[in-house]
């Protein structure tokens, strides 16, 4: 009874929280609900005519969606970078930044099952995958392992900071051995989540560019790079507009996380680079589309070419000590690497794979206004979500929202 | 009728109902109020129960759950209303049954029977039309297999036009299952340089002519990923797709090397004339937009003791089909004593269609 | 906290179990089709479903060559001008040939292989017209001209009644039924011309407009 009614004061003080704030603020999450509306319209119009508003075809039926559900599950996975040194190592500077990491995690989840019930064909029907009552292709389809891993996680996203939170909002210490198993628990799972995600590319025999043993590792480095980059520039957006302290020490320590990653991710580049191209087969071919253009089709050409220099350009920055703890340099190392990657998971990753078809025919895929109306409406869903939490769990950390017994 | 069936699914419903009626306090069943804050308000529905049943964001779950819920609401009110007409009431029950009904290849030959018969019914109720829909089985004995003479084919497209005609494809998106191949001479297969979109006089000149569809592998990629077991390989060895199953994840499409696989971007259209009225439930029934089709090797027709479609009107007798486990077929002799090849037998696909030459 | 670690523990060991036991409804696994195909037909008995129903009007009759029987559709009652000798009452040698007088069957005109190899009396027998004749003089039936074309064509003949040339008729499953060789290629000019492909859609389009 008790909790209960702690739980529902700190439901009406998170409210008054979310509903309350500066004028940026306020315009901030007008700005957000607008697109989350232009994003919630578009998708009528898909469920309505199906997807053939979007531009996905038959030559290549993973578009937008999916390329923005394999780089959110990255982001996502990146949490774990904050969890695993302030829960396993007891790293003090980590402390505050980390329950920043698991609201992002949230947002950047919901985000994934968003955009992958947007992809659906048939959304209604969404229950024929649950165990008992449909069927659950497990553990045959790698997708049902997805489904388990990334739903696992959003659980441990959800309770454990819930439980520090509702402690701390308390005026009490949480207690180690509750949230410690699932702290633990969350840093293998969240690896296993971008594997597992990685694997259902991965083991495809039918897609060639997929179909290779470093895809797995090549997901966690550009998570774990792209991840924290993101954690940066919202702790950086944080301290700005908060009264929520977060030390330089932290920021820096995160950007050294972010640094050997992304300098991971580029030396797995070269590696695939080098298997592609130094004796080019007919399994080639969708990395040459990528690149060079394949017939005179190179519509991803541009994408590519942002993204891999803006890639190095973000690691050579980010490997000089000087430049790294410069925090302007840091934020916009930060920022572009973020941008090369989302571009490389995506449209460098998702699209290819698709060209050439499987009989070499190409076809190339422009996603339409819809798809990236509702594509924009997710994010700022996502975005929201996080804002939401990001201030209950910062007004509950800098004292501000507490429990008062009445 | 199904009563087991139903009531179980009922209860189930019923459970996560009482959870879900509650929780929208701006009144809209599907799409979302902006003002809604998903996770702090459904801490009240906190129970862990709620958590580890749905295996998925509730917010989407809650979506899609209401969309069809207020079908079935719908569905319900209008049987369950004394104004509307009988056929009114007739057709909310068959929706409303056949939106809750389970995976074909679970189902019992009675449960068969009955999404047959309703599926009859309500397409007689919405056209006025009567078709035939059957549920015919796997026979004993029989594993299909197809072979494919590329020295015969002439490129002359008559098996992509039967088939069309035979299976009730999309016309809008111009849905063809089979693709008729025309490469020159001298290169090989090289299906990079070839073009399966000419319309000139055949054969042409220095080029031959070979067709893909769905080659029924015995080792399907395509089945493997399917994350709710909607598509399958029947023990006759036919790679088949409950319609009605697919969720339309599209992981299929992505798996099948040979581009065997078609998906309804849109609700697919066949104008009425032109609907093939002998039907199967696996086969050339209408399907919905949002679902996976292909070709089945018109099991309306091979488990009745007929050929495929294209089988029969290729007029060069390039197409072979039949029985692999009958050592006397026709097919056996020509994997016997010809020289026969698969397409990307790397791949450990075991496809089930095989190609030769005179 | 031991406890709680324990419990994941157990959880794991229960998930890893759960995975390598999982039910997988697979029945025997072959490792290729060759060999399924081997082991499954070993106790094959035929099948239940036939493809007499399909096989439609044509007129068929059965032939054994080889090690292979089916179904031809008959040829005699097929031909026009079948019995020749309703015309041909005389043998062909006894008739004008100063090229005052047409030629009978005038509008068929042999494009087949060159003068060296093939001329009308090569297949047809003047002296017994309601039969064709062999190479080497023995009549063939024209119910069975297959058995002319089999002289040259000796490798379509093998693959014809294997199963491999030429087209079926009604289903896949017995009995089986073929066409013969004239059933497609005409004996005078067996060469098939090139068309136009069939296209289902754009053209059901511009016929419905």
């Amino acid at each position: 009874m008790e909790t209960i009614r702690v739980f529902k004061s700190l439901v009406v003080d998170s409210f008054d929280a979310i509903t309350q704030g500066t004028k940026i603020y306020h315009l901030w999450m007008a700005f957000l609900t607008f697109v989350m509306l232009v994003g919630m319209y578009c998708y009528s119009i898909q469920i309505e005519e199906g997807l053939s508003v979007t531009g996905m075809t038959d030559s290549v039926s993973w578009g937008l969606y999916i390329s923005n559900f394999t780089f959110l599950v990255g982001v996502a996975a990146a949490a774990v970078m904050l969890v695993m040194p302030t829960y396993i190592l007891k790293d003090i500077d980590f402390k505050q930044a980390v329950l920043i990491g698991e609201g992002l995690a949230v947002a950047a989840l919901i985000m994934c099952l968003a955009f992958v019930v947007a992809d659906m064909g048939g959304p209604s029907v969404l229950w024929h995958m649950l165990p008992i009552v449909g069927v659950f292709n497990f553990p045959n389809s790698m997708l049902t392992w997805d489904v388990i891993a990334l739903n696992g996680y959003l659980i441990i996203n959800i309770t454990i900071p819930f439980y520090i939170l509702f402690r701390h909002y308390q005026n009490k210490e949480a207690k180690s051995k509750v949230y410690l198993p699932g702290a633990l628990l969350s840093v293998f799972w969240a690896v296993g989540i971008h594997l597992v995600t990685a694997f259902l590319y991965q083991g495809l025999q039918a897609k060639p560019f997929w179909n290779n043993a470093l895809l797995g590792p090549r997901f966690l480095a550009s998570a774990f790079a792209a991840g924290p980059a993101l954690i940066i520039l919202i702790l950086a957006i944080i301290r700005t507009y908060t009264e929520f302290k977060i030390e330089n020490k932290t920021i820096k320590k995160i950007a050294l996380v972010v640094t050997v990653a992304a300098q991971i991710n580029l030396i797995m580049l070269v590696s695939e680079l080098f298997k592609e191209f130094y004796a080019p087969t007919h399994h080639s071919e969708s990395a040459y589309y990528l690149f060079f253009g394949l017939h005179g089709k190179n519509a991803l050409m541009p994408w590519i070419w942002t993204a891999i220099p803006l890639n190095v350009l973000a690691t050579v920055l980010l490997t000089f000590h000087k430049l790294r703890n410069n925090f302007k340099v840091l934020f916009f190392a930060c920022f572009i690497l973020f941008v090369a990657i989302w571009i490389e998971k995506g449209f460098g990753l998702i699209v290819p794979g698709f060209i050439p078809g499987p009989y070499g025919k190409i076809t190339e895929y422009t996603p339409t206004g819809i798809e990236i109306g509702v594509t924009i409406g997710i994010w700022a869903m996502g975005a929201f979500v996080f804002t939401i939490l990001a201030r209950t769990a910062i007004g509950i950390e800098i004292g501000k929202l507490r429990y008062k017994k009445k | 009728m199904s009563e087991n069936k139903k009531k179980w699914f009922s209860l189930n419903l019923n459970s996560t109902k009482k959870q879900n009626s509650g929780s929208c306090g701006c009144g809209k069943t599907s799409g979302d109020c902006g003002s809604h804050n998903p996770v702090v308000k459904e801490k009240p529905k906190d129970g862990f129960e709620q958590v580890f049943d749905v295996k998925m964001d509730r917010r989407s779950a809650f979506k899609q759950l209401t969309a069809s819920l207020a079908i079935g609401a719908g569905a319900v009110s209008t049987s369950c209303s004394m104004l509307a007409g009988d056929e009114t009431k007739e057709k909310a029950q068959i929706d409303w049954e056949e939106q809750f009904k389970g995976n074909y290849k679970l189902m019992t030959n009675e449960e068969k029977k009955d999404t047959v018969d309703r599926l009859v019914r309500s397409y007689q109720l919405r056209t006025g039309k009567a078709i035939n829909i059957s549920s015919e089985n796997a026979k004993k004995d029989v594993l299909f297999g197809y072979a494919f003479n590329i020295s015969k084919c002439q490129g002359y497209m008559d098996c992509v036009s039967a088939c069309v005609e035979e299976n009730n494809q999309d016309r809008n998106s111009e849905m063809q299952y089979i693709r008729i191949h025309e490469m020159k001479d001298g290169k090989g297969f090289n299906f990079n340089e070839a073009d399966d979109n000419y319309y000139h006089e055949v054969p042409a000149e220095g080029h031959f002519y070979m067709g893909t569809q769905c080659f029924h592998c015995d080792n399907p990629p395509c089945v493997e990923v399917c994350p709710v077991n909607a598509t399958w390989r029947e023990e006759d060895g036919l790679v088949v797709i409950d319609y009605d199953w697919c969720v339309g994840c599209r992981y299929c499409m992505a798996a099948c090397p040979y581009d065997g696989r078609r998906f309804n971007w849109s609700t697919p259209e066949v104008p009425e004339e032109e609907v093939n009225k002998n039907q199967h439930y696996l086969g050339n029934r209408m399907r919905k937009k949002g679902v996976m089709e292909k070709c089945t090797f018109c099991v309306q027709r091979s488990r009745a003791g007929q050929n495929p479609a294209c089988v029969e009107a290729c007029p060069t007798g390039a197409r072979i089909f039949g029985n692999l486990l009958d050592p006397d077929s026709t097919l056996r002799w020509v994997l016997e004593n010809k020289k026969v090849f698969r397409l990307k037998e790397d791949l450990g696909t075991e496809p089930k269609f095989w190609y030769f030459m005179d | 906290m031991n406890m709680r670690s324990n419990i994941y523990i157990v959880g794991y060991a229960l998930f890893f179990v759960l995975v390598f036991f999982s039910c997988k409804d697979h029945g025997p696994e072959y490792h290729t089709i060759m060999d399924k195909i081997e082991a499954e037909s070993k106790n094959y008995h035929g099948v239940s479903v036939s493809s007499e129903n399909y096989l439609g009007d044509i007129k068929l009759m059965e032939i054994t060559e080889g090690d292979d029987t089916f179904l031809i559709p008959e040829r005699k009652s097929q031909i026009k001008s079948f019995n020749c000798t309703e015309c041909h009452l005389r043998p062909l040698k006894t008739l004008k040939m100063d090229g005052t007088v047409k030629k009978a069957h005038w509008d068929i005109t042999l494009v087949h292989a060159n003068e060296n190899t093939l001329n009308c009396i090569t297949c047809h027998d003047g002296s017994s017209m309601d039969n064709l004749k062999s190479l080497t003089g023995n009549a063939i039936d024209f119910n069975n001209s297959y058995n002319l074309c089999s002289q040259c064509h000796t490798k379509q003949f093998d693959d014809w009644k294997g199963g491999a040339h030429g087209k079926r008729i009604g289903g896949w499953a017995p009995p089986r039924a073929a066409m013969t060789c004239v059933n497609c290629h005409d004996p005078h000019d067996p060469h098939i011309a090139s068309k136009w492909p069939v296209r289902y859609n754009s053209q059901k389009a511009i016929e419905r407009k």
